[in-house]
């Protein structure tokens, strides 16, 4: 029997766009599976609001996991990396 | 609104913008910056001329006092660990918004110790990405190499300025209600994390 996994909404920027993957994803897949789920849906088009983009490639970016709270289910955030406030 | 003091730690993209629009704010406002106002900057921060090659604090501080009468007070400093109790102590706010992680990672240190609430501004590389994130849920990024290049040509101020506005929006949902709300931005979609 395998363990319960709980599902997660996948949430992606991409080039300056951002849209939900359109289905459910284990709130503990791997950095690794949500940057491999997310480069097959952008490069295809899958994902609503986000053209597609043959190039796409998630590998400097970073996945933030935000817990269900309120109203606001799991969440796992798949964005650039933002060091800058003063560019 | 009580009266309460809010430290802007940066005063660039994003804390330039956040000045501006918190000028209606019953705060005692203080901003820290140890930079100077380039040329460049006038094109995508809320810099005019006439703080050219002035301290960015300081420069911002004339601004606002010519254009909206309005007083802050600033410090023209490298905030570190040895004087984050002079420029943060005594803050009821402070929002980050600065440009590197070792003066994020003293900022952060300092509220968490000390318990006063934090908010981050951070921006993308590209310049069309934010986040308007409370402490609690911040980690700091690294840049992906040491003074990588930023989009500092302009094409990005409106975006500058749309974040800016979001996080004023919520820095004074905090200060008005205590309401904590963090969000991640893009031209076309505002996400809300926590």
């Amino acid at each position: 029997m395998r363990d319960y996994q709980p599902d997660a909404r996948l949430n992606v920027t991409s080039g300056g766009q951002n849209g939900d993957y359109p289905d459910p994803v284990s709130f503990d897949a791997t950095d690794g599976d949500v940057k491999q789920i997310a480069t097959e849906a952008v490069r295809t088009g899958y994902i609503p609001g986000i053209d597609a983009d043959p190039r796409a490639d998630f590998r400097d970016f970073v996945v933030d996991r935000f817990p269900a709270r309120g109203d606001l289910p799991n969440r796992l955030i798949l964005r650039p990396k933002t060091p800058f406030g003063a560019p | 609104m009580n009266r309460k003091t809010v430290t802007i730690v940066g005063a660039g993209a994003l804390g330039s913008h956040l000045v501006l629009l918190a000028r209606e704010w019953e705060a005692e406002l203080r901003v820290i910056d140890f930079d100077r106002v380039e040329a460049k900057n006038i094109r995508a921060q809320f810099h005019t001329r006439l703080g050219s090659g002035k301290n960015k604090a300081r420069a911002i501080q004339a601004a606002m006092k010519s254009l909206f009468g309005m007083k802050l007070a600033a410090f023209s400093a490298r905030l570190v660990d040895s004087n984050a109790e002079e420029l943060l102590g005594g803050s009821d706010l402070v929002v980050d918004c600065t440009d590197n992680i070792a003066v994020r990672q003293v900022v952060q240190g300092f509220c968490r110790s000390g318990d006063i609430p934090c908010l981050h501004g951070c921006l993308s590389a590209g310049g069309d990405f934010a986040r308007i994130i409370w402490t609690e849920h911040f980690v700091p990024d690294r840049e992906e190499a040491e003074g990588q290049a930023t989009c500092e040509d302009g094409r990005n101020l409106p975006f500058h300025g749309l974040a800016g506005a979001l996080l004023a929006w919520v820095a004074q949902r905090f200060l008005e209600d205590g309401v904590r709300q963090s969000f991640q931005v893009t031209a076309g979609a505002v996400v809300r994390l926590a």
